[in-house]
């Protein structure tokens, strides 16, 4: 659309604001429901059948809720701290390469920009742990800075090391040279990319507060941490933040690790139609199938059939619609890139059902005497392993 | 040298993930959707009091003897009776049980001779009143009437 230029990153941004609540509501779900399955139980059940409908409720729930501001609290850095994290958090979203055509921009410092603003976002934490003039709250903004503060280096040497080996900074350029070189870089450099891909998902895990690094809201020490005071809709903005935050770390851990909307080994041809065709479209009608089978009776209560039937109608034309080459084409890297993006999430909600909170001079250890000595380690080794292979070939 | 390994290639770690993930079989989970699913409780579950009619006229078993009220520690039965005339036998009038200061000991039953006074498997008891928890002899023979919920 050369006519409209602005059509099309205009639309991608509304879409963007519009659906990522209902997106982060459904990831509540289904983060609420593996656990329950981690821990045997069922997870919501009651509002629409097996819970589908709970995001909504509870989104409801929030926005009418009373309004609560503390009267000690410094009003206006009370109101402006949330807006701020779920701001910069969703900002980020405009690098984000969704797929090789679906993106709002494709600035070429894409990574640093994203960086930059996960690192403004610690500031909406720490003002409103602090306006809430609450020891809670200044607790868990105090461990939450100094947590961020320092994964964020063991974070920037592991990106630094896939940057190197991409050679851009362009999220479109890192996957386009992962695409020319035919390897994702997670498997770059003899394996040794692994080094700063493991160090990475584990001070992403810290940097966006999730367990076993939640210290800065550990509800068994500090109530709530930095939110503790806020309820309703404020509340709902830093959750929002935070879940914006898991989605943009966990796109940057693909786009630079796992090749971003490429499909696996994009090298091989002949992998084309299993990997791009059969696959998302049988894992679609196979989510529809389960959703007609949940649409009976179980268990002695019941289900509402309706719902059940027009989810099952959905994923099926969806995985209908992979079927057909033009609408394929054109899916396909969304797909690839969610897929991803999906199962890095289901390892921060698996994380979070397995391991215990760090206790918070262990977390500093793991960051300050093992994660950036290793990413500075990664580094080296991999820029002269990187100098080696390349020889002869223009870096 | 084995224990280093583990540690850098985080063994431990992973041996923890897949200890999660192998035990979330739907089998496993025995989460009751209460309203929905009815609990089994035991047979000698001790729960709702029960005055036991005859099944066939329609009268009460009791003979208003009194000893369930002699045997509860919390004396918390209470059994009127007059006598009439014309059978010359003594007549169950009113007969009171508070279920909110039983402890479902059991012992009335035990010491009911004719087997009127029984603690059911019904375990439903809640109520908006405190007077609501005093059950009289019309209660005490039809037994709890929860609403029932849909879904």
């Amino acid at each position: 659309m050369p006519d409209l230029p602005y059509l099309k990153p205009l639309l991608i941004t509304a879409v963007v604001i519009l659906v990522f609540p209902l997106v982060v509501g459904y990831i509540v779900l289904a983060e609420r429901k593996v656990l329950a399955d981690y821990q045997v139980r069922l997870g919501p059940m009651r509002v629409g059948p097996y819970g589908f409908l709970q995001p909504l409720a509870d989104a409801v729930k929030l926005l009418i809720k009373e309004d609560i501001v503390p009267a000690a609290s410094d009003r206006f850095i009370f109101w402006i701290a949330p807006v701020l994290s779920t701001v910069t958090a969703l900002t980020a979203f405009t690098v984000l390469p969704l797929s090789e055509w679906i993106y709002i921009t494709d600035v070429n410092i894409g990574l640093l920009f994203v960086l930059a603003l996960s690192s403004v976002g610690i500031l909406g934490i720490i003002l409103g742990g602090w306006a809430s003039n609450s020891h809670y709250s200044l607790l868990g903004a105090l461990r939450s800075a100094a947590q961020m503060v320092s994964y964020e280096v063991a974070m920037g040497f592991a990106l630094v090391s896939g940057l190197m080996v991409a050679g851009t900074l362009s999220m479109q350029g890192i996957i386009q040279a992962q695409r020319d070189r035919q390897i994702w870089f997670a498997f770059e450099n003899y394996g040794l990319m692994m080094v700063p891909f493991v160090v990475y998902a584990i001070a992403a895990v810290a940097e966006t507060n999730r367990a076993p690094f939640d210290l800065p809201e550990a509800e068994s020490e500090l109530v709530a941490g930095f939110h503790t005071e806020y309820s309703g809709f404020r509340w709902s903005l830093y959750m929002l933040a935070e879940y914006a935050n898991m989605f943009a770390v966990s796109s940057i851990a693909v786009t630079l690790f796992l090749g971003g909307w490429l499909r696996p080994f994009p090298s091989f041809a002949w992998l084309h139609f299993p990997l791009n065709v059969a696959f998302p479209a049988g894992l679609f009608l196979l989510i529809s199938f389960g959703c007609l089978m949940g649409s009976r009776k179980q268990r002695g209560h019941r289900v509402n059939t309706g719902i059940m039937l027009v989810l099952t109608a959905a994923t099926a034309g969806l995985g209908g619609a992979f079927l057909v080459p033009q609408v394929n084409e054109r899916i396909i890297g969304l797909f690839w890139f969610l897929f991803k993006v999906s199962a890095i999430l289901y390892c921060y909600i698996w994380y979070r059902g397995t391991f215990p909170r760090f206790r918070y001079d262990q977390l500093m250890r793991i960051g300050w005497r093992y994660m950036i000595p290793i990413g500075m380690g990664s580094l080296i080794v991999n820029g002269v392993v990187l100098l080696w292979s390349r020889r002869g070939a223009a870096l | 040298m084995i224990k280093f390994l583990r540690t850098i290639l985080l063994l431990d770690l992973l041996q923890g993930l897949w200890v999660t993930f192998r035990n979330q079989k739907p089998s496993y989970i025995y989460t009751e959707q209460y309203p929905a699913e009815r609990p089994q409780v035991a047979e000698r579950y001790r729960g709702a009091p029960r005055l036991n009619i005859h099944p066939e006229s329609g009268e009460t078993l009791c003979i208003a003897c009194n000893l369930c009220a002699l045997a509860c520690p919390e004396t918390l039965i209470v059994v009127g009776s007059e006598r009439n005339e014309k059978t010359r036998r003594k007549e169950l009038t009113i007969f009171t049980y508070d279920t909110s200061r039983c402890m479902f000991c059991g012992l009335c039953e035990d010491a009911c001779p004719v087997d009127a006074l029984e603690l059911t498997q019904d375990f439903e008891l809640a109520s908006y009143t405190r007077e609501g928890a005093i059950w009289d002899r019309q209660m005490l023979e039809e037994g709890p009437l929860p609403k029932q919920y849909k879904r």
